[in-house]
This record gives C-alpha cells, sequence and structure tokens, in this order.
C-alpha cells in the first residue's frame, strides 16, 4: 500500500470549523465552551476533547490591508515522534498508516507525552470510574485510525468543503504541495512547506501562507538527544537487564533446591 | 527458602509460562480486537439519506441510525451538491434528535395564558385548520380597485430549506391559488 498523509493547504481555508465539528461528532467528544478571549478564535487551544482548532491569526499584509490567516491545528503525526520516545509505558505507537495512536489500556496518566510534544497537541483527559476516583489519560487526534482501517477517510477530510484539507498518496501530495506553492507565491511571499526534517517529516504536510513562526509552529522541531537514549537504548537494556537478573534468581534457587535434594549417601560414588 | 521442584515439575511449570506468553504475545492480538469494537459504531448500520434542513443549499446527508438512536451522521458523497462535505451546521444536524431541547410534542399557549402546555396532535392539527378556515373567511378580499384578487393577507406562509422543486410547486399551489395567500416566504431568505 502506497503512503497516505494528510495536506492541510491553509491558503483555502476559510475558516468555517466543519473540521472541528466533524471530529467532535465522529469521536463522540463532547462540547468545551469557552468565553470570548478577544479573537474571532473558537477555542484558545488544543484540549483532551478538542483534537482539532481552526487558529485565526490577524495579520496585516504588505501594503497595510488586514487578513485573518487560518490553520486547521491538530496532531501532525510525526514520523519520529517526541510522545512515542517519551512515554515510558509504550502505550504510543506507530501504526501502519503512519499515525501515532495512544492506546488508552496502557496508558497510566503520567503526562510525559504532554510535556515532551513538540506542538502541545497532546493533553490528559480526567475520567472518574464507578467508585468515583480520579483517573487521568493522555487523548489527541487519531487521525481516525478506525476509519482508515474500514477504508473511510478521516473525519476532519471528508467534511472539508475548499478540499483544504486531503488526504493522498504521499507523491502526489508533495507533488500537489509544490505546484500550490508557486501558485500562492504572488499573495504570500513567505509562503512555504511545512514538513520538519528534524523529526523526519510528518504525516500532516502543511502549506503555509507565512512563517512557521507566525503560526506558533516550531521552525525546526526536534527530539531530544536524552529521550532517543533512553527509549531506544536504555529502556530495552534494562529490560534485559531485568529479565537476566529474574533469571540468575530462579536458576541459583533451583540449582540450590535441587543440590539440597541430593541424597546423602551420593556421595560414595564421586 | 526451600523450593522442591523436581524435574518433572520444573518442565511443567516452564511449559505453563511458555504457553501463556504464546497467547498473550502472538495468539490473541487485542488490539485489532479492540480497533473493531470502535468501528461497530456505524459498520453494522445502514444510513439513511436525507437533506440538510438549515439553508437553502440543500446538501445531502447520511444518517446512521441503530433504531434507538442517531449514532452519526456525515455528508453524503454522492450527493451532486456537497459531495460528501458539509458546513460546520451542517455537521451537528445529529444533535436535532439527540438534544435534550428538542421538543417532541406539540406545545399550545391558550389565548390569554402565560404558559404553554403539551397538547395531543389531533387538537394541534384541528386547531390550526380551524384557525385558517376562521381567518381565512373574516379577511377575504374578492375584488379590489375594480379588479378581481380573491386574497388574504391576514396569513403568512413560510418555507423551509429542506423543500425540494416538486414540494414548493405543490405549496405554492396550495397557498397561493388554494387560499389566496399573498405573503409566501422562505425561511432562508430573512
Amino acid at each position: 500500500m502506497a503512503d497516505y498523509i494528510k495536506f492541510v493547504d491553509v491558503t483555502k481555508c476559510d475558516g468555517c470549523r466543519a473540521c472541528m465539528v466533524a471530529c467532535k461528532n465522529w469521536n463522540d467528544l463532547p462540547a468545551e465552551p469557552e468565553d470570548f478571549n478577544g479573537s474571532i478564535q473558537s477555542h484558545r487551544d488544543l484540549t483532551a476533547n478538542t483534537w482539532n482548532v481552526i487558529t485565526f491569526n490577524e495579520h496585516e499584509t504588505s501594503d497595510g490591508n488586514f487578513e485573518w490567516l487560518f490553520r486547521h491545528m491538530s496532531c501532525l503525526h510525526c514520523n519520529q515522534a517526541a510522545c512515542e520516545k517519551a512515554c515510558p509505558e509504550s502505550a504510543i505507537s506507530y501504526t501502519k498508516f503512519n499515525s501515532v495512536v495512544i492506546d488508552a489500556e496502557k496508558c497510566v496518566g503520567c503526562g510525559y507525552c504532554v510535556q515532551n510534544c513538540s506542538f502541545g497537541v497532546v493533553q490528559l483527559a480526567t475520567y472518574k470510574d464507578k467508585n468515583g476516583s480520579e483517573y487521568r489519560k493522555a487523548q489527541k487526534c487519531t487521525l481516525c485510525t478506525d476509519r482508515l482501517e474500514q477504508g473511510l477517510q478521516p473525519a476532519c477530510v471528508v467534511a472539508c468543503h475548499t478540499d483544504c484539507l486531503i488526504y493522498e498518496e504521499k507523491d502526489l501530495v508533495l507533488a500537489e504541495a509544490n505546484k500550490r506553492l508557486g501558485e500562492v507565491k504572488e499573495r504570500f511571499p513567505n509562503a512555504n512547506i511545512y514538513n520538519p526534517q528534524g523529526i523526519e517529516g510528518t504525516n500532516t504536510i502543511y502549506l503555509l501562507a507565512d512563517k512557521p513562526s507566525v503560526y506558533g509552529l516550531p521552525e525546526n522541531p526536534k527530539v531530544a538527544l536524552s529521550q532517543v537514549v533512553w527509549k531506544d537504548y536504555a529502556q530495552p537494556l534494562g529490560k534485559m537487564m531485568l529479565g537476566a537478573t529474574t533469571m540468575a534468581v530462579i536458576g541459583a534457587a533451583i540449582s540450590n533446591a535441587v543440590r539440597k535434594d541430593r541424597p546423602e549417601g551420593d556421595h560414595d560414588h564421586e | 527458602m526451600e523450593l522442591n521442584v523436581t524435574r518433572r515439575k520444573f518442565l511443567k511449570i516452564s511449559g505453563a509460562v511458555a504457553a501463556t506468553l504464546a497467547v498473550v504475545e502472538l495468539g490473541f492480538d487485542d488490539k485489532t480486537a479492540r480497533a473493531k469494537a470502535k468501528e461497530l459504531k456505524i459498520s453494522e448500520l445502514k444510513p439513511t439519506p436525507t437533506i440538510c434542513p438549515y439553508c437553502s443549499v440543500g446538501c445531502g446527508i447520511l444518517v446512521y441510525s441503530n433504531g434507538k438512536d442517531v449514532v452519526y451522521t456525515e455528508g453524503d458523497p454522492d450527493h451532486p451538491i456537497n459531495e460528501g462535505s458539509l458546513c460546520s451546521k451542517g455537521t451537528t444536524v445529529r444533535q436535532v434528535y439527540t438534544t435534550e431541547k428538542r421538543i417532541t410534542n406539540p406545545l399550545y399557549r391558550a389565548p390569554g395564558s402565560g404558559k404553554w402546555e403539551e397538547v395531543d396532535w389531533d387538537f394541534a392539527l384541528d386547531k390550526v385548520a380551524k384557525n385558517i378556515k376562521d381567518t381565512r373567511d373574516r379577511t377575504f378580499v374578492q375584488k379590489e380597485n375594480g379588479y378581481t384578487v380573491n386574497k388574504t393577507e391576514a396569513i403568512a406562509y413560510m418555507g423551509g430549506a429542506a423543500l425540494d422543486n416538486e414540494e414548493t410547486y405543490l405549496l405554492s399551489k396550495l397557498f397561493r391559488a388554494g387560499l389566496g395567500l399573498t405573503y409566501i416566504e422562505h425561511q432562508a431568505r430573512i
């Protein structure tokens, strides 16, 4: 199967917020009303129950006019995901669709992924069990992996009526992104394709109308070396050591027991 | 600590551990089992096509219901107008059914009364029919400035965006030609 990725052409977005509602509708997430906070952006930021938000940037053009810069903000599904590296329980994994998903049953709500996500996407949701005590789970966009498994497109992509969001084969998307970049360059001189290579690219590629920093995106996100060492070397080594220790203890106990079982008279044959 | 493990016992225990590991690690993939459970949300359901009730664009919507509740709604990919996409308002159409604010019975506020009370459909329809008849009889104008007009200006009719061409034709015919209404409007224009 060819690699499919999500493409967000922000220059086509008209800020209708259908993707936000479609996400809530598919994932059965509760509404989170917020007070007016000085902008017509509906929610200040992503939360554990709001997996995508359209950000509204007030922007002054070079000739002094006003315009909105919209961005469909959700999980980018990094190819080298800091959240996956940070997770001590190995609850976060990559699927065959290259999406990064959290296994709610393994998640213990420690929040390391929240602290380490390069884009501030992962958040903790608080739930109550049947005894009334609270527990927490990390939540974020799943790229509708359950829909992808059935050959359906992500809910936000289906809802988008301007084709700002598309889910297509990677090669086609990259070609389309380059074509669109040429087309919008005149109107948006700072336009660029956002596919940060410091984390080996993402599975959501943006065509941004201005520099990433204007949209609050890091120019060149990276996974900290300490995390890579921790996840890819220290943790497996630790597990191996734990296994070796366990085996040594069991082995010693058994050999000890076997030696004790030996009858006294055996000494004669030695 | 004394551990009484004979060789036979040791082999038995190792075998049991290996079998358990095989089931847990290889044989039973709990991830796919869970993924299937999630997908049940719509995979067993037959969608019912409908038209969005909000603006006059008239987008097609697929409604997935399980007989008791509306589980999911999505733009109809085969509909020529929206081709699967929807606006943020149309995407919320599931809440028309699921919201606790939904009114499920006709409400009647008697003249002079300050509160609404639930009535049955027969009462409501009879009341509407009677009021239309009374009002029309009372206000009907046959001639105006020497011209035959056959009209009443005391009743207005408002159509909705979910009506199609044929329905609007029939409704216009009923209210304009049949009852003589002149105020015929459409919800999306006001």
